[in-house]
């Protein structure tokens, strides 16, 4: 169970629907089936041409869609002469699209609220230790437990000493974002032309911390258009380019 | 006997101390009040912050009160300072919360037939941000945890108690008319019959 899908802006089956229903200017209550199964089928096989893995969800549904159309080709009005019509085979549907409607609209409306909402600000509850006079916490400890607990605290600072003494600590010097944004920029301005490979950028590239960083202001200037990137397939190798934008500030300088 | 005016100066006191919504119960309790007047009297001094225009409004949320700020003084506030910037709910989660407002105590099969999609993620989300809680064990088979809304839903989105809450119907004129079946049926037949 990894990460969620979400079809263009469709929450769902039901979503997808309504919105080829609206589309097609429809009434809800009066679905032309076929016409609806089909773009509804269409869209799904568009889908699958993206790539995209669809949703158990959508099928169950299109299933039903079809379920429905076959269901009206067969008679519906019963022989008495009362006018008598047997259930609509889109009724249930009909049913469900309105209630999913309905939450639709909700949803909506919570979300204006939500807009109000979050122009309403509020303190959280303010720390009154300064004035109830329960700011210091006293211990309650007896001389042998302060002893326990301050051999315990030389304990601990030993063996950190210790741990210490095996491992340096280094701490390099290190880059921000904003200076390797300005390395690759200056790359590309030398030779606007030219396209890199992902990794040529790496300056240390077994760092991971300059690998993240590197790819991090690769895709920042990829959504300031300086940059394209191209991946053919998945883990393969990336290509950078100057964009036109990045090309047109190199040759103005 | 502490006198009315007395009281509800204390109770803005408090409030202000306070920061949360304060239960109007506890505050009652402290004057050995009515907590029915209590009440009255967090509203009477709401209805007066509102009439005076103020900068800080009352807010009630589930019989308890607290100081915010007036919605139309955001402007200003954010030239002052940069309030923290909250992530705005996603339209899936939106629709489970609207589901979940609606028909609780509600299980998540229930939600999940009406969006027709899986929403297991949605809820778990909606948990962390504490908008949404279990409230108990259906009845049903497998006894499946049944949802609710909780306190931080009724003050993230304005709402003072659940019956606050916009009627269902007023939303959308497409509700279904009286006898759905019958009337979908009368539309049908209609249409169902060509003139050729």
């Amino acid at each position: 169970m990894g990460y969620k899908v979400k079809l263009n802006q469709f929450e769902g089956p039901f979503d997808l629907l309504v919105y080829l229903i609206e589309n097609a200017e429809m009434s809800i209550y009066d679905i032309k089936i076929s016409e609806i199964t089909r773009q509804y089928l269409e869209y799904m096989d568009e889908m699958k041409k993206l790539e995209v893995p669809v949703a158990a969800e959508f099928m169950v549904l299109a299933a039903a869609l079809i379920e429905i159309k076959s269901k009206m080709l067969l008679p519906r009005v019963s022989p008495d002469e009362d006018g008598v019509v047997s259930e609509d085979p889109r009724s249930e549907l009909v049913e469900k699209l309105l209630e999913y409607k309905q939450f639709k609209a909700m949803a909506e409306m919570l979300q204006q609220r939500e807009e109000a909402g979050l122009r309403i600000l509020e303190k959280p509850q303010e720390d009154l230790a300064e004035y109830t006079g329960e700011a210091d916490e006293y211990l309650t400890l007896d001389l042998k437990q302060f002893v326990a607990a301050f051999e315990q605290f030389l304990h601990k600072k030993k063996k950190v000493e210790e741990i210490r003494k095996h491992h340096v600590r280094t701490e390099k010097q290190r880059v921000t974002a904003e200076a390797r944004m300005a390395d690759i920029s200056q790359f590309f301005r030398m030779e606007p032309d030219k396209t890199a490979d992902f990794r040529e950028l790496i300056q240390h590239r077994d760092d991971k911390y300059d690998v993240a960083l590197t790819f991090s202001s690769v895709l920042e200037l990829m959504k300031e258009h300086y940059l394209w990137a191209e991946q053919s397939y998945l883990y393969g190798e990336i290509t950078i380019g100057a964009t036109d934008l990045m090309k047109g500030e190199a040759n103005d300088k | 006997m502490t006198s009315k005016k007395t009281i509800k100066a204390a109770f803005e006191s408090m409030m202000f101390v306070w920061g949360q919504p304060l239960d109007v119960k506890e505050a009652a309790e402290i004057f050995n009040i009515n907590w029915k007047d209590a009440y009255e009297y967090f509203k009477e001094l709401q209805a007066e912050y509102e009439q005076e225009g103020r900068g800080i409004r009352i807010r009630e949320i589930n019989k308890s009160f607290q100081f915010v700020t007036a919605e139309e003084n955001i402007e200003y506030i954010e030239r002052l300072c940069t309030p923290v910037k909250h992530k705005r709910l996603s339209q899936s989660a939106l629709e489970v919360l609207a589901i979940v407002a609606y028909k609780q105590p509600v299980t998540k099969g229930e939600i999940e037939a009406v969006r027709g999609i899986k929403c297991d993620r949605v809820i778990e989300g909606l948990q962390k941000k504490e908008l949404v809680a279990e409230v108990g064990r259906s009845t049903a088979i497998g006894r499946p945890i049944l949802y609710g809304t909780t306190d931080v839903f009724l003050k993230y989105f304005g709402f003072e108690n659940l019956k606050d809450l916009p009627d269902i119907g007023n939303l959308d004129s497409l509700t279904v008319p009286e006898g759905p079946e019958d009337s979908l049926d009368l539309q049908q037949i209609t249409i169902e019959l060509p003139e050729e």
